[in-house]
């Protein structure tokens, strides 16, 4: 079972090793946890379809779909959907994503991140505006985003719509001077794809095993670790939305590198 | 000497410890306010390089996080850093001053009041504001990549704990100090108090004791100053000891015989008092006094005198008891205490032994002396209740049986201080009869003894008493010499006789050629010539007109100033008489030694001229000398033919008496020199009465 690494290899080792060991458990037969050094080597693997049952962002999973298929996606803040967005300062008296030109736009992870870059590039588009027409930074994750739009370092921000909600957001900055400039139609959360080459019936037991894992305090502990108030069903029609706009920002068949 | 009012007294050893107290006290409060500023010194150091340690950490790993825009991990870093203590805040500042990323702890007070006070946390305002705190410590620390600045980090550290511990540590320096110097003052007291202030307090001990007349010595316990100063103070009281004894002796004891003196006496009459009244028993007391000693001394020397003193008072103690007390009064005098005499016949007995003992013969310096004495008796608690009565009737007694006669005793009586008080009375009475005009001068005519002519006359004083009437000269002129009034009295004679024969000159009055005069032992001295010369010149007395009278006793005065006077007297020109010859000592010497130019052959002798032949031989023997000294005679109380027709016809130059004429007074005798005047007395009646 191999994981993106959106956090530090023990730190993933520690969320999602109850969840393997449950696995393990239900299925009757080992399930090893790998994670990767970076995204490079955690691509790599996908693409050697080294990972049976693989948990990535929706990117990864559109471009890897031809070897794996979504059986199940996260919810996350009790919600499975997430809109993309574009964040900006109250103050800046932006109101037009049009307005955008020629501005700094800082996003909240790589150009792979689906809410943190596509969708607010998707937006973008939409507004008639290229990759050339504003000026992209890149934070480390999200929430820097917003702290870099905050302290006036961009002029907009993307990520996702619940980006203000996020607690460590809001115990950062005052996120009452920020404010949502456009959003994206709702997007399903991180999906978790098993290879398509695996059994129908394991995949099926593989489903059915994460996605019940409500029902009890054990169950629970799991999510918890996981940092994810559940799992539920999906199937690869769900990305669909996903698809369409990384299609339309980085062209069918284009990667974003 | 006493302590100023209004001044502390403080003890030496109060002054001692407050300065060591506050020597101690200086010292390590300095050394410790010392220790405690390199202290807040080192640990502000410590605090500077810990913020120049932290600093460097984030100025090294924040340039990835600011590039990567990561402002959650640049907050972890500040957070990390703030957390740190005595960490103010921590914050990372854009090139141009703008926080990335800031953490203050809102905790610190200097944060908390301002965060207070200003109702926000704005954090440039906020860091502007404390940042000129003086118990801030502001270090910044570029952030560099690539040699691009890419912001700052800077962070706050308080002082304010290195200055609370500061302020903990003074207090239990302090406390410490306290402690510590409480310690030591009470040991270095302590120590103190045993080496120097229990031997100073024994020296002042001591020295009260011999303040208070009592012998007192101190232990000496060291070797250092205070032994030396507490031996010093028993050398000291050691030689105040010998001093007092030898003092006590000379204040009680007679350095010539070694007896007890006047002041032991009473000391001993007192307590024999008190002794007697608690047991209801009689003593007695004897005041002794050698008859003559006076001539003993004159004639056989003071160390003979005194060498007999020392024999009559070895004597005395020989035939008395243990208890009986024998005492040295002074001159001659001694006080002989016995203690439980039962009566007068006990007393009187031992009158006798004394009175016995006293004039055995004895030799002194080879020469046989027989002393005589004088004492009088008194009884306690018959004859006087206290010391000095007792004492003063004795000495009353004495003069009393000396009066008597030599060797003999007499009990006191109160007849005889009936006698004193009326000498009293007559002494103060004595002293007014000048002032009151009482005293009177009279004049005794002497006639030249062969041809019976008036040469002059002797003056003599008469005094008139309100009450007493005539008051005889033999009375009063004894008591005006033991009183000393016989000096102004003398001198007043002195000078009326001077006014009176210059006034009869100048009226024309000369018969009298002189004015024979009286003059005192007492009045003799040195001065006297001086006063004469004066009242001559004053009144124009020629010297030959005043013939001065002196009687033996004058010389037996002191015999360098008794001739020094004479010659003086001799100088001014007057005629010297030696008055009363033959009734005293009448030493040939004296005429040897001293030139006169008269004799008076006393009364006494003429009285029994021409029947009595001693009389005889002895007035004819003394006229013989006299012309032999070439010396001019007066024979005084001549009261018979007979004894005028001897006088003369034995060559005598001059008589008076009441045969050939009595005492006058001042008018009575001007008109007897007025008659002269006249020719109507020459001298017929002294004529016809030598013719017979």
């Amino acid at each position: 079972m191999g994981i993106f690494p959106r956090n530090k290899p023990g730190e993933t080792t520690t969320m999602y090793t109850p969840l393997a060991n449950h696995l393990s458990a239900r299925l009757g037969r080992k399930v090893v946890l790998a994670t990767a050094r970076d995204f490079d080597s955690f691509s790599r693997a996908v693409e050697e379809r080294r990972y049976d049952i693989v948990f990535y962002n929706q990117f990864h999973y559109i471009q890897s779909s031809k070897s794996y298929t979504v059986i199940a996606h996260n919810e996350e803040f009790g919600r499975s959907v997430v809109a993309g967005a574009l964040f900006v300062r109250k103050d800046s008296g932006i109101t037009e994503v049009s307005q955008l030109r020629g501005r700094t736009i800082i996003f909240g992870g790589g150009r792979d991140a689906m809410l943190a870059y596509i969708a607010p590039i998707f937006l973008l588009m939409q507004a008639g505006l290229g990759e050339k027409d504003f000026k992209s930074e890149f934070a480390v994750t999200p929430p820097n985003a917003a702290v870099a739009l905050s302290l006036k370092l961009a002029d907009a921000a993307g990520g996702g719509e619940i980006l203000l909600s996020l607690p460590v957001v809001k115990k950062t900055i005052n996120t009452d001077e920020l404010r949502m400039l456009a959003s994206t139609e709702p997007l399903l959360f991180l999906p978790w794809a098993v290879k398509r080459s695996m059994p129908a019936k394991l995949q099926e037991r593989i489903r059915t095993v994460i996605v019940n894992l409500d029902s009890s305090d054990a169950d629970q502990a799991i999510l918890a670790s996981a940092r994810t108030t559940g799992i539920r069903k999906a199937q690869d029609k769900d990305y669909e939305p996903h698809r369409r706009m990384i299609n339309a920002v980085f062209g069918k068949g284009v990667s974003p590198k | 000497m006493r302590v100023p009012e209004g001044m502390l007294r403080l003890g030496l050893g109060t002054k001692f410890i407050l300065t060591v107290l506050t020597i101690l006290a200086g010292t390590m409060a300095v050394n410790n306010l010392y220790s405690l500023y390199s202290s807040a010194r080192f640990h502000e150091k410590q605090l500077v390089e810990r913020g120049h340690a932290l600093g460097r950490l984030i100025s090294l790993v924040s340039p990835e996080a600011i590039l990567g825009f990561d402002f959650l991990l640049l907050n972890e870093y500040t957070r990390q850093v703030s957390a740190q203590p005595d960490v103010v805040y921590g914050v990372i500042l854009s090139p141009k001053g703008a926080p990335l990323s800031a953490y203050i702890d809102d905790s610190d007070p200097l944060v908390r009041a301002r965060i207070n006070a200003a109702g926000s946390s704005d954090v440039t305002r906020l860091l502007r504001e404390i940042d000129a705190h003086p118990e801030l410590i502001q270090l910044a620390f570029p952030i560099v990549h690539n040699n691009v600045e890419l912001g700052r980090f800077v962070v706050g550290l308080s002082k304010h704990s290195l200055r609370a511990e500061s302020r903990r540590q003074l207090a239990l320096q302090l406390v410490a100090l306290a402690l510590v110097v409480l310690f030591l003052c009470a040991a270095i007291y302590l120590v103190f108090r045993a080496n120097v202030l229990f031997p100073i307090k024994s020296l002042i001990s001591a020295s009260r004791h011999v303040g208070r007349g009592e012998h007192a010595l101190v232990e000496i316990k060291s070797n250092d100053e205070l032994g030396q100063l507490a031996s010093a103070f028993n050398a000291m009281a050691e030689e105040v000891r010998l001093e007092q004894a030898k003092l006590h002796r000379q204040a009680n004891f007679d350095t010539l015989t070694g007896l007890p003196n006047r002041l032991m006496a009473m000391d001993r009459i007192n307590q024999t008092i008190s002794r007697a009244r608690r047991t209801s028993q009689r003593f007695a007391l004897f005041f002794i006094d050698l008859d003559n000693f006076k001539s003993v001394n004159d004639s056989l020397g003071h160390a003979v005198g005194d060498e007999l003193l020392v024999a009559t008072g070895a004597r005395v103690q020989a035939i008395l008891r243990d208890a009986d007390t024998v005492a040295r009064l002074g001159g001659d005098e001694f006080l002989v205490l016995v203690p439980d005499v039962i009566n007068e016949l006990q007393a009187e007995e031992i009158a006798e032994r004394l009175v016995r003992s006293i004039s055995e013969p004895q030799l002194l310096s080879g020469r046989k002396v027989v002393a005589r004495c004088s004492i009088g008796i008194v009884l306690f608690p018959d004859n006087g209740d206290t010391a000095a009565e007792l004492m003063a009737n004795a000495d009353n007694a004495m003069y009393q049986a000396k009066a008597g006669g030599h060797g003999s005793a007499i009990f006191f009586t109160e007849d005889m201080n009936t006698r004193l008080r009326d000498r009293m009375q007559m002494e103060q009475d004595l002293n007014q009869a000048l002032e009151l005009g009482q005293l009177a001068l009279h004049f005794q005519p002497i006639f030249d003894a062969v041809t019976g002519c008036h040469r002059g006359a002797e003056v003599l004083l008469r005094w008139q008493h309100p009450e007493r009437g005539s008051v005889s000269p033999a009375d009063f002129i004894p008591l005006a010499e033991a009183t000393g009034q016989i000096v102004g009295i003398g001198d007043w004679v002195l000078e009326q006789a001077c006014r009176n024969w210059s006034h009869w000159r100048q009226s024309g009055l000369v018969g009298a050629e002189f004015l024979a005069i009286n003059i005192s032992r007492v009045q003799f001295r040195k001065r006297f010539a001086r006063r004469l010369s004066a009242l001559m010149a004053q009144y124009n007395v020629p010297p030959h007109a005043l013939e001065l009278e002196i009687t033996e006793s004058v010389l037996l005065d002191d015999h360098q100033n008794v001739a020094e006077e004479l010659n003086s007297l001799r100088a001014v020109g007057v005629t010297l008489s030696l008055d009363d010859f033959g009734t005293g000592y009448s030493s040939l010497s004296y005429l040897k030694r001293f030139r006169f130019d008269v004799l008076k052959i006393d009364r006494s002798f003429v009285s029994g001229l021409p029947d009595k032949p001693e009389d005889v031989l002895l007035v004819k023997a003394i006229l013989a000398m006299a012309k032999g000294l070439d010396l001019r005679v007066v024979a005084e109380g001549v009261e018979s033919h007979d004894q005028l027709l001897f006088l003369s016809g034995q060559g005598c130059d001059y008589a008076q008496g009441y045969l050939l004429a009595m005492p006058m007074s001042v008018e009575a005798y001007r008109m007897y020199l007025e008659t002269l005047v006249a020719g109507a007395v020459r001298s017929a009646s002294l004529r016809s009465r030598v013719t017979g």
